[in-house]
C-alpha cells in the first residue's frame, strides 16, 4: 500500500484499474461520467472494481455502498472516506 | 475447519448433476479466511476423454474451469448459506485463466478457492487447482447470482 496521504495520488491508479477492467484507456475516463450509460460497466465489472481496490488498498467496501458506486468520483468520495485521514 | 461435505451435501447445494458434476468431495472450509478447499477425482471412464484426446487423454480446459467455478459456487455458499439454501441460479460473468498443466486419467484435483469479494448477488474469486501440489490452472472468476422466485427448486 502507498503512503501516500491525499487522494488527489490515487486518483491516476484508481483511473488506470477502472480502465483495465472497463478495457478502455484513462483518457476515456472523464470522472463524472456515469459507469453504466456511457461506460459500459455492468455490476458485474462494478464488483470487480471494488474488489480490485479492496486488494490494493487494503480496505473494505461495505455490500451497501457498491450500488451508489456509479463514476470515478464517487470512487474517489469513498476511497477518500475510506483511506485518507 | 468446519468440516467435510461429502456428495449428497454437495448436491443440496449445487445445480449440476452427472455428466457435468466436477466436485466429489469438499475438503476443507474456513468461512472467516473465505476459503474452500475441493476435490475431483479423474478417471478413465469420464465421458470426454473418449474424444479429448483419442488415445492421450487430457481433461478439456472449459471442463478445469466449470470444475473451479462449480468450487466457487461452494465458496458462496458457505458465505451466503442463506442466499445458496434458496437454489438460486449462478451464471459466470468473467473468467481470466492461465493453464499450466495438463490433467488426465487417474488425477485428482485439488481445488482451492479464495474469496475476494462476495456480495449477495456476486462474487469474485481466486481459484487454483493443483495435481500432486503442483498448479495446473489458475483462474480469477467473476459470477453472478439471481434468487428465482419460484421455491420448489
Amino acid at each position: 500500500m502507498s503512503d501516500v496521504s491525499n487522494i488527489g495520488d490515487y486518483k491516476a491508479e484508481i483511473k488506470k484499474l477502472v480502465a483495465d477492467i472497463a478495457e478502455k484507456s484513462p483518457e476515456e475516463i472523464k470522472d463524472d461520467a456515469k459507469f453504466s450509460e456511457d461506460l459500459g460497466i455492468d455490476s458485474m465489472m462494478a464488483l470487480e472494481i471494488v474488489a480490485t481496490i479492496e486488494k490494493k488498498y487494503k480496505v473494505i467496501i461495505p455490500e451497501g455502498e457498491i450500488p451508489n458506486i456509479r463514476s470515478l468520483q464517487n470512487i474517489y468520495d469513498l476511497i477518500g472516506k475510506l483511506i485518507v485521514k | 475447519m468446519e468440516g467435510i461435505w461429502d456428495i449428497n451435501k454437495i448436491q443440496e447445494i449445487l445445480p449440476q448433476r452427472y455428466p457435468f458434476l466436477f466436485i466429489d468431495r469438499v475438503i476443507s472450509i474456513d468461512v472467516a479466511a473465505g476459503n474452500v478447499t475441493c476435490l475431483k477425482n479423474f478417471t478413465a471412464n469420464d465421458y470426454f476423454f473418449t474424444g479429448h484426446f483419442p488415445g492421450k487423454p487430457v481433461v478439456p480446459g472449459v471442463i478445469m474451469i466449470e470444475a473451479m467455478a462449480q468450487a466457487s459456487i461452494i465458496g458462496f455458499a458457505a458465505i451466503k448459506p442463506e442466499i445458496a439454501n434458496k437454489h438460486p441460479t449462478y451464471y459466470l460473468g468473467k473468467v481470466e485463466a492461465k493453464f499450466k498443466k495438463a490433467v488426465t486419467v487417474g488425477d485428482q484435483l485439488i481445488i482451492e478457492v479464495h474469496k475476494e469479494k462476495i456480495v449477495n448477488n456476486a462474487g469474485v474469486v481466486t481459484a487454483v487447482a493443483k495435481v500432486n501440489g503442483e498448479v495446473a490452472t489458475e483462474a480469477k472468476i467473476m459470477f453472478g447470482v439471481i434468487l428465482n422466485n419460484s421455491t420448489d427448486k
